[in-house]
């Protein structure tokens, strides 16, 4: 039977470290940028800052919301919804540099397609909790499971924003995979993916160009490689025990969006060896922690859904770093906690509100 | 891990779904793995690697040039420093309007605006637009408070004293690099460790600040020179080169005992301070690196060596011939007709027939041996840049007639400072001690006290034994009291010394010249304790040309007041009057040596020399003769008469003897050596500072019995020198260190 337990401690306590480390670091990265830019140095930090007083809002909220209450099928298709319109919307609002991906509300911007992971999330867990005796139905489970997915695949990627894409898809594979679908079921999927990839990687020059900036960076040192090497060259430098807070130098305009997805590269060389390992390892236990609340799970939804926000932000942070250290070509990814940026911030520290309730109940 | 089809469906969990989970786990967690060892490839093995990749990339490096060492006299004195002045860099990528700054920056400089505004534009993160400015003008450029303009401390050598030792210590160039002098020969210490000035780029190579590393500052050099002994050496030789018209001159100041040079003047001379402008000329050390003959005071070689070889005495009479020899076929005359003339009278009046007959007596090989003893022919290793090795070819090279011309200077090419050093020899009773010029090195931001500078004496040899030395002393004594270096005496002082003039290769010619002589005088004092060896060089004097009339005076300017800063106790106060007397007489006497007869007239021995001897001569001449006027042959006889030794004890004087207690004594030879014989009995001579060895020399010189007390420098004396000893009385003589 289901008892009432306090919330995971580790859980909460890598979180709240990863979240202030990450201040620190959006302010080390941008502090010389944000002051050329915007004439203060701590601009970044302080929307930061703001954002992530509100996602921890969020979070202490959400710790509260039984999770149960979230399996109402007009809170699922109802977010699915308001998901899909944003995501159609941005294209008409957002017209900066024919990239179409922020939905603005005065001083407020927002990234629809962060929103779409938890929405996905839920309605997966959602829809496979009554499903779980037809997994193989393939009409009325698979396709129904998938389309929104897809839905959301197309229109991500269509911003153009490959990466959060595909993310959706890893997400929405992870949940699928532990709700019991067959592993061939996946072979299936990848076999129209990979024109599909086809298509949006190598026809698309500037991602083939990442591509093969990722395989030989040195190649072009100065052009398709630049990225590619200006990250290892930060890395590189942070040796053991790294440059020190604020001493790094690659930041200067070196590392393309150091506040962000390289933000990690900016650890790396003011932290060093010791300081990415401590990182990564904080990620490892959130996301041990995280599938123990799946495993202790009272029920298929609660599972799931604690299985799909550890997933998204598991997956996320070590993709993130395998960019960094060029192991992955090139994706715009954040770092989970750590990267600037308010919506995945906000949404990142709501899902994890979500997630400590589920560790709250177990079996 | 195919799933099973799910039988048990009805169940909330799973083991399926939980099998899932953990494979979940172990793919993330092998991911994280993966990670981790790219983290270490990257940022431990790799590390070396992506440094000097992001080095290379985000620094700009400039080197920002080191405080170079002082050079300071023995007393610590600053004769080179370094001064911080601004340089001006510009930072072009920072500069809004380059063409405006150019023009700007231009106006100050006084330059043209077309070339400030090609260096901002030779870089975009860093150009050098002035360096070393003086102080003016970078405060009107900071004036303009351009944006994008920097200022570096750099700095820059100076020269306080000017002109003072400017051979000596030489110069640097715009990047520091020493170019002559003691900044060349000790560059590597003086320079220090350039340090570097880090300009930091960003990815767009604009500057993002700063980073110095200091450089280090060069270790500061003490030399022996002492700057006020320095300075009378130099003004004296500009006044005297005045006087005589000379074209150049050389002044070599040294401490005897320790070979320590005090003072080394080169004139004509210019100011290191603004080097460039002095044409190459002036910028040699001709006390080091010109070579020449050294005439008549080669003559301590050749009577040192015979006396030392007991070859003669300096009582022995040796016939001059009446002024004439034929060595080989050559007739040589010397400049006087002299009869028979004692050892010690050779020297007094530089005759060259005696000087040769003794040199036969040596031989060859037994002469070259003591021309090298007392470092002629090699390099005294006086830390300077270009000291030539002189010229002393090895006795199997010289000719038949060789050993005649080297007994009389000829043949032979030495350095300023090689003789000098002969003569200290000499003072420092046969202790031959190489000459230096460096005291020691001072690490940086030192000032030399005593203890920080460590004045370590040379190697010292023996080439003379302390006899025959006291003889030579008192040859050289009488040589300045009764023969050609009368103009030497100093006032209350004894001193000793031998004049030289030697002909000079006229360059044009190749032929030894009639007219252009080096006219020289070295000599030490005082006579019983030198403080002081003093060789004096003029070149090609105008008119009166010979060392005694032209060099011997500058050697006494000189020495006098050396003694006197030196604070040196006078040791002649009692004759003083009689010093005046003889001077008086000196004043008419002709002081001429030196004959114009030459045992080879041939050249052909420059042709050894380096570069910087100049061009080499023609090998032959002709033979040049000329004979002495009727007038110098009148007034020698005149010198003949007054100063043969018969006369000594009855100087012409104009004034009679100053009575006093002390003059009792006869005014016999006034020789601090030896005491006077007296009517009443014996004066005591001075020990005061002298070595227990030295005194018990001197007191067997002077025939008297000296009690030694102690060890060390004599202090005390009774009775005191001056007073009388009675009869069969003793000299007390207390010493302490």
């Amino acid at each position: 039977m289901a008892k009432r337990v306090s919330a995971d401690r580790w859980i909460f306590g890598s979180v709240v470290l990863l979240v202030f480390l990450g201040l620190i670091m959006v302010f080390s990265a941008s502090a010389v940028m944000a002051s050329e830019r915007f004439g203060s140095a701590y601009s970044f930090l302080f929307r930061q800052f703001a954002w992530a007083l509100a996602g921890f809002l969020a979070m202490l909220i959400l710790m509260n919301v039984d999770h149960q209450k979230l399996k109402h099928p007009a809170l699922v298709f109802g977010l699915l919804g308001i998901t899909a319109f944003l995501l159609v919307a941005v294209f008409f609002l957002d017209r900066t540099h024919n990239v179409h991906r922020w939905v603005r509300l005065g001083p407020l911007s927002f990234q629809p397609s962060e929103l779409a992971k938890p929405a996905l999330i839920l309605f997966l867990a959602y829809f496979l909790e009554s499903r779980t005796k037809s997994l193989t139905d393939l009409r009325n489970t698979l396709l129904p499971a998938l389309a929104p997915a897809a839905l959301f695949f197309a229109l991500i990627a269509a911003q153009p924003d490959l990466g959060t894409a595909l993310m959706c898809l890893a997400i929405a594979s992870a949940v699928l995979f532990v709700a019991g679908f067959r592993l061939r079921y996946f072979g299936y999927a990848l076999l129209p993916l990979i024109p599909a990839l086809y298509f949006l990687v190598w026809r698309v020059p500037w991602r083939k160009e990442r591509i093969l900036a990722f395989f030989d960076p040195f190649s072009d040192p100065q052009g398709r490689g630049f990225h590619t090497i200006q990250s290892l060259i930060a890395v590189g430098t942070g040796g053991v025990s790294g440059a020190g807070l604020m001493e790094g130098k690659q930041k200067l305009f070196y590392l393309p969006e150091p506040q962000t997805d390289f933000i990690f590269a900016v650890i790396s060389e003011e932290f060093g060896l010791i300081g990415s390992i401590f990182i990564v390892v904080l990620f490892l236990i959130f996301c041990l922690r995280g599938f123990r609340v799946a495993l202790r799970a009272k029920d298929p939804f609660a599972r799931l859904l604690a299985v799909g926000i550890t997933a998204m932000i598991g997956i996320q942070a070590f993709f993130n770093i395998s960019v960094v250290l060029a192991l992955l070509p090139t994706k715009g990814i954040p770092l989970p906690f750590l990267s600037y940026g308010g919506s995945s911030l906000l949404i990142m520290l709501a899902s994890v509100g979500v997630l400590l309730n589920i560790s709250k109940q177990v079996e | 891990m195919e799933p099973k089809s799910s039988a048990s469906s009805s169940a909330k969990k799973t083991p399926n779904q939980n099998r899932r989970i953990y494979g979940l786990i172990a793919f993330l967690f092998l991911w994280s793995c993966l990670i981790a060892v790219r983290l270490f490839s990257l940022q431990v093995v790799r590390y070396g690697e992506f440094t000097q990749r992001a080095a290379r990339q985000q620094q700009r490096t400039v080197e920002v040039s080191p405080r170079r060492g002082m050079i300071y006299d023995r007393n610590g004195h600053e004769l080179a420093m370094t001064i911080s002045v601004d340089s001006v860099f510009a930072v072009p990528s920072e500069i809004p309007d380059q063409a405006n700054a150019a023009d700007l920056i231009a106006g100050v400089l006084q330059t043209d605006p077309r070339e400030v505004l090609a260096r901002i534009q030779s870089s975009r993160n860093f150009a050098w637009i002035a360096r070393k400015l003086d102080a003016t003008a970078s405060q009107r450029i900071r004036g303009l408070n351009l944006k994008g303009i920097y200022f570096q401390k750099e700095s820059k050598r100076y020269y306080p004293k000017s002109e003072l030792a400017a051979q000596v210590l030489g110069f640097v160039g715009l990047d520091d690099e020493g170019l002559g002098g003691i900044e060349k020969k000790f560059d590597d210490t003086l320079r220090g460790r350039p340090g570097k000035m880090l300009v930091s780029v960003d990815a767009r190579q604009r500057s993002l600040g700063r980073v110095e590393k200091q450089p280090e500052p060069g270790s500061n050099i003490v030399l022996t020179l002492d700057e006020k002994i320095q300075y009378i050496a130099e003004r004296e030789l500009e006044r005297a080169m005045q006087e005589t018209q000379s074209e150049a001159g050389t002044v070599v100041v040294q401490d005897p005992q320790t070979g320590e040079i005090l003072a080394l003047a080169s004139h004509p001379t210019f100011n290191p301070n603004v080097f460039h402008t002095a044409s190459p000329q002036l910028l040699k050390n001709r006390a080091v690196s010109d070579i020449y003959e050294p005439g008549s005071t080669f003559k301590i070689v050749t009577v040192a060596a015979a006396l030392q070889e007991n070859l003669a005495k300096p009582e022995e009479m040796i016939d001059c011939q009446n002024g004439s020899i034929t060595i080989f076929g050559h007739r040589i005359r010397d400049h006087k007709p002299f009869g028979v003339l004692s050892v010690s009278q050779i020297i007094q009046q530089s005759s060259d027939v005696g000087a040769i007959k003794l040199a036969l007596r040596l031989g060859e090989s037994r002469f070259d041996q003591y021309i090298r003893a007392f470092g002629f022919g090699s390099q005294t290793g006086v830390e300077l840049p270009g000291e030539t090795r002189g010229m002393a070819k090895p006795a199997n090279r010289w000719t038949k007639s060789s050993i005649g011309s080297i007994a009389m200077g000829q043949e032979v090419g030495v350095s300023s400072v090689q003789l000098a050093s002969m003569v200290s020899a000499i003072a420092n009773d046969g202790v031959y001690t190489p000459p230096r010029i460096v005291a020691g090195m001072v690490a940086p931001r030192t000032t030399p006290t005593p203890q920080a500078v460590v004045f370590k004496p040379a190697e010292q040899r023996r080439v003379i034994s302390p006899l025959t030395a006291v003889q030579l002393k008192k040859m050289l004594e009488d040589t300045v009291l009764f023969g050609t270096g009368k103009k030497a005496i100093l006032d209350g002082y004894t001193s000793a010394g031998k004049t030289g003039t030697a002909q000079k290769v006229d360059t044009k010619t190749g032929r030894y010249s009639t007219w252009a002589h080096i006219a020289s005088f070295a000599g030490f004092a005082p006579v019983n304790n030198p403080a002081v060896t003093v060789y004096v060089s003029l070149d090609s004097p105008r008119g009166v040309h010979h060392g005694g009339d032209v060099a011997a005076p500058l050697f006494g300017r000189i020495t006098q007041q050396v003694l006197a800063y030196l604070n040196v106790p006078h040791d002649a106060d009692v004759r003083h009057s009689r010093y005046l007397q003889l001077r008086a007489a000196a004043k008419n006497a002709d002081l001429s040596e030196g004959s114009p007869d030459r045992l080879s007239d041939t050249v052909e021995f420059y042709g050894d020399l380096t570069a910087d001897a100049g061009p080499v001569p023609a090998l032959s001449t002709s033979a040049n003769s000329s004979k002495p006027t009727p007038n110098e042959q009148e007034r020698a006889k005149v010198i003949a008469a007054s100063f043969t030794p018969e006369q000594k004890t009855q100087p012409r004087s104009v004034d009679p003897p100053m009575p006093s207690a002390e003059t009792s004594a006869a005014p016999a030879a006034a020789n601090g050596t030896v005491i006077l014989d007296s009517e009443g009995g014996r004066v005591a001579p001075a020990f005061l500072g002298k070595s227990v060895r030295s005194a018990m020399v001197a007191a067997q010189q002077a025939g008297i019995e000296i009690d030694v007390i102690g060890s060390g420098v004599a202090r005390e004396q009774a009775p005191a020198p001056g007073q009388t000893i009675p009869p069969g009385g003793r000299v007390t003589v207390r010493f302490s260190r």
